[in-house]
C-alpha cells in the first residue's frame, strides 16, 4: 500500500482523521457561531452580514466543498471505527462497570454524531438549500422558528453537540499527540467551557427569535 | 482484623475455545477477610475437587502483582474494584458479607478463552515481535555510563515499562484495544536515547500489528489508564500518535 | 564417578580469557546446522535463546506460563550487583568475587565466581543498550545502591522492579529472535522428560499445557534453565508454577544434584497469616538500606510499635554486628530473627514477625525520598496487610527465597549429561552456601548472554552428533513413561487433594529442614516424607482428563516430583555434618551462634547421583580448592 494510505488508514490514521476533521468542524462552528450572533444586533446586521458572506463567492465555496469533504471523511471513518469496535468484543461482558474513565460524551460519540447528522441534514434543507430569492435570511429563520417544534429540535441537537463536542475537542488533541501534563487539563476544561458555549451560544438563538425578538 | 465473609460467586465456565461457556454459581463460605481474590478461588476449587468436579481453570503465578498472568473482570471491573491493584494482589477485605461476585474472562476477539477464566494473549507477544525491542546483539555494548540519560526521561521510560502485558486495558477498553500496551512500550523506547534510531521502524511496525491482530481502535474513553493495575498514564498513547505521525509523515520508513 | 570440573589452569583473573581462546569455535555458516533446545525463559532461558539465536543457532524455547515474559525472574525487586566501581568506593572485579565467595560461606568454585565478577559490567552495560531504565542521578547517570553482605554500592536497579525491567529486556531480545524466525517459541509447554541417546542429551518431552499432547523435540544439545525448587517448602516467595519437575527428571536421567539442602532463607518477607495462604511475598532487601529492624527488649510487651519507647527498643543486628547492622547477609538476618522470636519477642498477632522501621529514615531524608526508593514495595505492603508503613513499622519474617543447589555444572555450565546445560537458579554453581543478594540476577545474565554461547560452541564442535529423530525408541520409551505416570496420578482417585498433599510436605520441610535443622529431625522428616508419598501414591484425588487444560494435573506432576525431591534434600542435609550459610545445624554453631564450617571434612560439593526410584542415592564429592582466598570464619561484626 502507497505509505500515505497505510498511514492514514491505519487504527491510528483514522483516528488523526477524526481528530483533524473534528477540528475543522470546532473552527466552523466558532465562525458560523460568531456569525450568527449578528441576530442580535437586528434583522438588517444579520442579513448584511449573509450579504456579505455570499459576496465572497468561489472562497464560500472552497469552505462549504472542504466542509463536505471532511463531513465525508468524518462520517465514513467514525462509522467504520464503530463497526470495527462492535467486531472486536464479538462475546459482551455479563456486568459492565466504567472505572471512571468514561464520560457521557466519550460513551455516545457515535450516537450524538449519528444525531448531529441527521440534523445537519434537515438543517441545511431548512436554511440552506432553500429557495432564497424573494425572501431574506432573516426572514427563513424567523419563520422557521415561529414554529416550536423547530425550536425544540434545534435545542435537542445543540444539547447534543455539546456532549459530542466535550469528548470530541480534547479527544482531538490527546489524537494528534498534544498531551502534556501541564496543559491537558486546561485542554479538557476547554473543551467543556466550548460546549457551553455552543450550547448557549446556538441553542438560544431560536428560543430568541421565537419568544424575545 | 480478620473476619470471615459469605459470598455469591457467579462464575464464566467455558470448557474450551469454540465452546459455548456460562455463569455457574457457587457459594463461597467463610472467607477469611485477609485472603486474596486468588486465594478465595483456591478455596472454591479445592471444594469443587473433593465434590468430583472441575475447579476453575485461571492463570496465575508470581501472585505478587507483577508477572501479569492473572486477570478476570470482577463485577464488571478488571482485576476488580481496587485502583492500581492485579487481581492476585486483590484482598478480600475490599468486599462486603453476602456480596454477588460476577467473574468473567478477559474478552476480546484478540483473546480467545482457553478454558473457563483462562485467555490466549499470545497477540501480545506478537506486537512485541513486530517491532518492541531494541535491535542490539549481545555483546557489542559500550560502557553503561557513556551516554547520560537525563533523570526526567529515565524516570518516564520506567513509568511506561512498568507494564505487566495483563491485558487489562483490553479487557477494559469499550473497544478491546491495546493502545496502552503498545505505547508504554514505544514510549519507553522513544524516551531514551538508545531506542531511539528505531524509534520510526518500531512505531509503524508495532501499529501495523496491532491492527492486523483483530483488536479494536483507540477512541481515548480512558477506560484502560483507570483500570491499569501499574496505572500506565495515556500519555503514553499521545507520545505513540506523535511516534507515528512522525514515523508515517517525516521519516523514510514504510 | 570421578567429578572433573574442568577449571582451566592459569591465575584465577586470565582464566576465562584463556579458557575461550581455547575453546574451539564453530563457523557461522555451521551454527545454522545446530538446533538447541532450551527449557525456560528466565533471566537465564531469556538471555540464552536470544544470544544463541543471534549467533546463528536454531533454537526451540519452552516455558510454562503462556508468555516468556511471565517467567519467574520477573519478580524480582531489588537489584543486580556489577563490579562497575561507579560511586568511587574502591570496588573491584576482585572484591565482588571476594565478597560473594565469602557470603557463600566458602562453598563455591573460586573460578566460576571469578568468572561471574568479570563478566557483571558487561550485562550492565548490554542491559543498558536494550533499554532497560535503570535508576539515574540528576547527572543523568546511573545510581546505585547498597545490599546485604557488602560495604560498597554496586547494586544496580530500576525501583523496585529490577528483575522485571531486566527480564523484560531479554524477553524483548528473544522476541526479536522470535521475529526473525530464528527462534522457535513454545508457550505452554512443561518440559516432563530428557531423551539421552548414546549418553547425550538429545532432546525432550513436554506436554501442550492447552491440549495435553504430549510432545517430543529433538535438539543437538539441551540447555536448562528452569529456576529454583523453593516451592518444595509450599510457602515461598517463588512463582506458583516454579518446580523442581524439570531439574529432577534430569537427575534421574544421569545428571547430578549438587548441595540440594542449600536454600535460602530470606529474612524481610511479610509474616505467614493464615493456613489458607497460597504464597509469601518479599519486601526487598533493599529495604534494609534505610530501614531499622528491632523488637522489643522485653518479651512480655505487647504495645503498638509506637507506644514502644526508643530505650525498651532491641536494635538487636545493629547492636550485634556494628559495622553491617542491618545489611548482614541473608542467612545471619534470618536466623536471628528466628532467634528472637524463640526468646518470645516476636511481635504481631503470631508472634512470628519483627519489626523493620522507617521511622528515622523519613526523619532524615523526607518521605519523599522514601517514597521514590521503596514505593510500590510499600503500596504492595498495604495491600496485602492493610497497614501503611509509611506510619507503622513494617512486620516482617523470614521465608524461604531461593535455593542455591541444583543441577551439578562444570565450569563450562555442562551438567553429567553431555550435551546438558543448566544455567541460571536451576544449576548450583556460583553461590555456594547462601547467596548474596542482587546476584541471581547477575548470575542468570551472566550464564545466559556471557558464558553459555562460548561454552556450546566448545561442547558441539568436540562431539560427534549423529542424526537422531523422535521416532528413536528412546524418545518412545520416554513418552511411555511420562503417559503411564499422567494415567497413574489421573487414576488413583482418592480423597485428599494435590495441595493437601504439597502444603503437609512444605510444613514437613519447613520445620526439619528450615532455618535451623538438627539430625534428629532431619531422620524423623525423611521417614515422614517417606510416608506421605506413599500415601499421594495411593490417596491422591486429581480432577479431569489428560488431554486438556488440567492445571491440578500440572501441580499432581510437580508435587510428585517434589515428594521424592525433598527426601532428596533431607538426605544431602544428614550427610552434611557442619553448619555453612543457610544450611544451619544446630550442633555445629560457633559460641555466638554464627554457622560452624567444618573445612577439613566439608569443603566439597556434594553431587547425588539418582540410582532407582525410592533407593538411596549415591554421593559424589568435588573437593574445593580455594587458592586465591582464605577460608575464615565469616564476620560481620
Ligand atoms: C520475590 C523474589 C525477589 C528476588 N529478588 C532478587 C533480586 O533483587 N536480585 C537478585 O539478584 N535476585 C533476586 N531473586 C532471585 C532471582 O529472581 C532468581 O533466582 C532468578 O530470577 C532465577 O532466574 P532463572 O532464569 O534461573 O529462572 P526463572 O526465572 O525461575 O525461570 C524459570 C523458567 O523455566 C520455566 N520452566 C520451569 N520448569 C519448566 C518445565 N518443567 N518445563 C518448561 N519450562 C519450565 C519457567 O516457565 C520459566 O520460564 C528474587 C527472587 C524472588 C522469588
Ligand atoms: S499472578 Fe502475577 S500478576 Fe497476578
Amino acid at each position: 500500500m502507497n505509505w500515505l494510505a497505510s498511514t492514514l488508514l491505519s487504527s491510528i490514521g483514522k483516528k488523526l482523521m477524526m481528530a483533524i476533521t473534528g477540528l475543522c468542524f470546532c473552527g466552523f462552528l466558532a465562525g458560523h457561531l460568531a456569525g450568527n450572533l449578528t441576530i442580535y444586533l437586528g434583522k438588517d446586521a444579520f442579513n448584511s452580514y449573509a450579504e456579505h458572506l455570499h459576496s465572497l463567492g468561489p472562497i464560500i465555496t472552497l469552505v462549504e466543498l472542504g466542509l463536505l469533504f471532511s463531513a465525508l471523511v468524518h462520517i465514513l471513518t467514525g462509522a467504520t471505527l464503530f463497526y470495527q469496535n462492535l467486531k472486536a468484543r464479538p462475546v459482551r461482558y455479563s456486568v459492565n462497570k466504567s472505572a471512571g474513565g468514561r464520560t457521557l460524551g466519550s460513551r455516545t460519540m457515535p450516537y450524538t454524531g449519528f444525531i448531529l447528522l441527521v440534523f445537519i441534514v434537515l438543517h441545511l434543507i431548512n436554511f440552506h438549500f432553500i429557495d432564497k430569492t424573494d425572501t431574506t435570511i432573516y426572514q427563513i429563520v424567523h419563520s422557521a422558528f415561529a414554529n416550536y417544534v423547530y425550536v425544540v429540535i434545534y435545542v435537542f441537537a445543540m444539547i447534543v453537540a455539546a456532549i459530542h463536542i466535550s469528548h470530541g475537542l480534547w479527544s482531538a488533541f490527546q489524537t494528534l499527540g498534544a498531551n502534556h501534563v501541564k496543559y491537558m487539563p486546561f485542554i479538557r476544561g476547554l473543551s467543556y467551557v466550548f460546549s457551553i458555549i455552543i450550547v448557549l451560544g446556538f441553542g438560544f438563538l431560536p428560543i430568541y427569535l421565537a419568544y424575545i425578538a | 482484623m480478620t473476619k470471615t465473609i459469605n459470598l455469591n460467586l457467579k462464575v464464566w465456565r467455558q470448557k474450551g475455545q469454540n465452546k459455548k461457556g456460562r455463569l455457574e454459581t457457587y457459594k463461597a463460605v467463610d472467607i477469611s477477610t485477609d485472603m486474596s481474590f486468588l486465594e478465595m478461588i483456591d478455596v472454591i476449587n479445592e471444594q469443587l475437587t473433593h465434590k468430583g468436579k472441575e475447579p476453575v481453570a485461571f492463570d496465575h503465578d508470581c501472585r505478587e502483582g507483577i508477572c501479569g498472568m492473572c486477570g478476570a473482570v470482577v463485577n464488571g471491573r478488571p482485576h476488580g474494584p481496587e485502583m492500581g491493584t492485579t487481581l492476585c494482589q486483590l484482598h478480600m477485605r475490599h468486599f462486603s458479607d453476602n456480596d454477588t461476585i460476577v467473574i468473567e474472562p478477559w474478552r476480546s476477539r484478540a483473546f480467545p478463552v482457553i478454558k473457563d477464566l483462562a485467555v490466549d494473549r499470545s497477540a501480545l507477544d506478537k506486537m512485541i515481535q513486530a517491532g518492541g525491542f531494541i535491535s542490539i546483539n549481545t555483546g557489542g555494548a559500550q560502557d553503561a555510563n557513556a551516554i547520560p540519560v537525563p533523570q526526567e526521561a529515565a524516570e518516564l521510560a520506567m513509568d511506561a515499562a512498568a507494564c505487566i502485558g495483563c491485558g487489562a486495558c483490553v479487557a477494559a477498553c469499550p473497544n478491546a484495544s491495546p493502545m496502552l500496551f503498545v505505547s508504554a512500550k514505544v514510549s519507553q523506547f522513544a524516551l531514551l536515547p538508545q531506542g531511539k534510531p528505531e524509534a520510526a521502524k518500531r512505531a509503524i511496525s508495532m501499529v501495523r500489528e496491532m491492527d492486523r491482530l483483530g483488536f479494536g481502535n483507540c477512541t481515548n474513553e480512558r477506560e484502560c489508564e483507570a483500570e491499569c493495575p501499574k496505572e500506565i498514564s495515556i500519555t503514553n498513547i499521545a507520545r505513540l500518535n506523535r511516534e507515528y505521525f512522525k514515523a508515517g509523515f517525516l521519516s523514510a520508513e514504510k | 564417578m570421578q567429578l572433573d570440573a574442568k577449571i582451566p589452569g592459569g591465575p584465577l583473573a586470565e582464566k576465562w580469557d584463556r579458557h575461550r581462546f581455547e575453546l574451539k569455535l564453530v563457523n557461522p555458516a555451521n551454527k545454522r546446522k545446530f538446533e538447541i533446545i532450551v527449557v525456560g525463559t528466565g533471566l537465564a532461558g531469556g538471555s540464552a535463546s536470544a544470544s544463541l539465536a543471534e549467533l546463528g543457532y536454531n533454537v526451540k524455547t519452552f516455558c510454562i506460563q503462556d508468555s516468556p515474559r511471565r517467567a519467574h525472574s520477573i519478580a524480582a525487586q531489588g537489584g543486580i550487583n556489577a563490579a562497575k566501581n561507579y560511586t568511587n568506593e574502591g570496588d573491584s572485579i576482585w572484591r565482588l568475587f571476594y565478597d560473594t565467595i565469602k557470603g557463600g560461606d566458602f562453598r563455591a568454585r573460586e573460578a566460576n565466581v571469578y568468572r561471574l565478577a568479570q563478566v557483571s559490567n558487561n550485562i550492565i552495560d548490554q542491559c543498558v543498550a536494550q533499554g532497560v531504565p535503570f535508576a539515574r542521578d540528576y547527572g543523568g547517570l546511573l545510581a546505585n545502591r547498597s545490599f546485604g553482605g557488602a560495604q560498597v554500592q554496586r547494586t544496580f536497579y530500576a525501583r523496585g522492579q529490577t528483575g522485571q525491567q531486566l527480564l523484560l529486556g531479554a524477553y524483548s531480545a528473544l522476541m526479536r529472535q522470535v521475529g526473525t524466525g530464528k527462534v522457535k517459541m513454545f508457550p505452554r509447554r512443561e518440559m516432563l522428560d530428557i531423551v539421552v541417546i548414546n549418553g547425550k542429551a538429545r532432546g525432550i518431552v513436554a506436554r501442550n499445557l492447552i491440549t495435553g499432547e504430549i510432545e517430543t523435540h529433538t535438539g543437538d544439545a539441551v540447555v536448562l534453565c528452569t529456576g529454583g525448587y523453593g516451592n518444595v517448602y509450599f510457602l515461598s516467595t517463588n512463582a506458583m508454577a516454579s518446580n523442581a519437575t524439570a531439574a529432577f527428571r534430569a537427575y534421574k536421567k544421569g545428571a547430578y544434584f549438587a548441595n540440594p539442602c542449600f536454600t535460602q532463607i530470606h529474612p524481610t518477607c511479610i509474616p505467614v497469616h493464615g493456613d489458607y495462604q497460597s504464597k509469601l511475598t518479599l519486601m526487598s532487601e533493599s529495604l534494609r538500606n534505610d530501614g531499622r529492624v528491632w523488637v522489643p527488649k522485653n518479651p512480655e510487651d505487647k504495645r503498638r510499635p509506637h507506644q514502644v519507647p526508643e530505650s525498651e527498643r532491641d536494635y538487636y543486628l545493629e547492636n550485634k554486628y556494628p559495622s553491617f547492622g542491618n545489611l548482614v547477609p541473608r542467612d545471619v538476618a534470618s536466623r536471628n530473627a528466628k532467634e528472637q522470636c524463640d526468646m518470645g519477642k516476636g511481635v504481631g498477632e503470631t508472634g512470628l514477625a519483627v519489626y523493620l522501621d522507617f521511622e528515622d529514615a523519613i526523619k532524615r531524608d523526607g518521605k519523599a525520598a522514601i517514597e521514590k526508593k521503596y514505593g510500590n514495595l510499600f503500596q504492595m505492603y498495604e495491600k496485602i496487610t492493610a497497614e501503611n508503613p509509611y506510619e507503622t513499622p513494617m512486620m516482617i519474617y523470614p521465608a524461604i527465597h531461593y535455593t542455591m543447589g541444583g543441577l551439578w555444572v562444570d565450569y563450562n555450565l555442562m551438567s553429567t549429561i553431555d550435551g546438558l546445560f543448566v544455567l541460571g537458579e536451576a544449576n548450583f554453581s556460583d553461590h555456594g552456601a547462601n547467596r548474596l543478594g542482587a546476584s541471581a540476577l547477575m548470575q542468570g545474565l551472566a550464564d545466559g548472554y556471557f558464558v553459555l554461547p562460548y561454552t556450546i560452541g566448545g561442547y558441539l564442535t568436540g562431539t560427534t552428533l549423529e542424526e537422531v529423530t523422535t521416532g528413536h525408541s528412546a524418545f518412545k520409551e520416554s513418552v511411555t513413561s511420562v503417559n503411564d505416570s499422567i494415567e497413574k496420578l489421573l487414576s488413583i482417585n482418592g480423597n485428599k487433594t494435590v495441595d493437601d498433599f504439597h502444603k503437609q510436605l512444605g510444613h514437613i520441610m519447613w520445620d526439619y529442614c528450615g532455618m535451623a535443622r538438627n539430625d534428629e529431625g532431619l531422620k524423623k522428616a525423611k521417614g515422614m516424607v517417606q510416608q506421605l508419598r506413599e500415601e499421594f501414591r495411593e490417596n491422591v484425588l486429581v480432577p479431569g482428563s489428560k488431554k486438556d487444560f488440567n492445571q491440578s494435573l500440572e501441580r499432581a506432576g510437580r508435587v510428585a516430583d517434589f515428594l521424592e525431591f525433598g527426601e532428596l534434600m533431607l538426605t544431602d542435609a544428614i550427610s552434611r555434618q557442619e553448619s555453612c550459610g543457610g544450611h544451619f545445624n544446630e550442633a555445629y554453631q560457633t559460641e555466638e551462634n554464627e554457622a560452624l564450617r567444618d573445612d577439613e571434612n566439608f569443603c566439597h560439593v556434594s553431587a547425588w547421583e539418582f540410582t532407582g526410584k525410592d533407593k538411596e542415592p549415591v554421593l559424589n564429592k568435588e573437593e574445593l580448592k580455594f587458592e586465591n582466598v582464605e577460608l575464615t570464619q565469616r564476620s560481620y561484626k
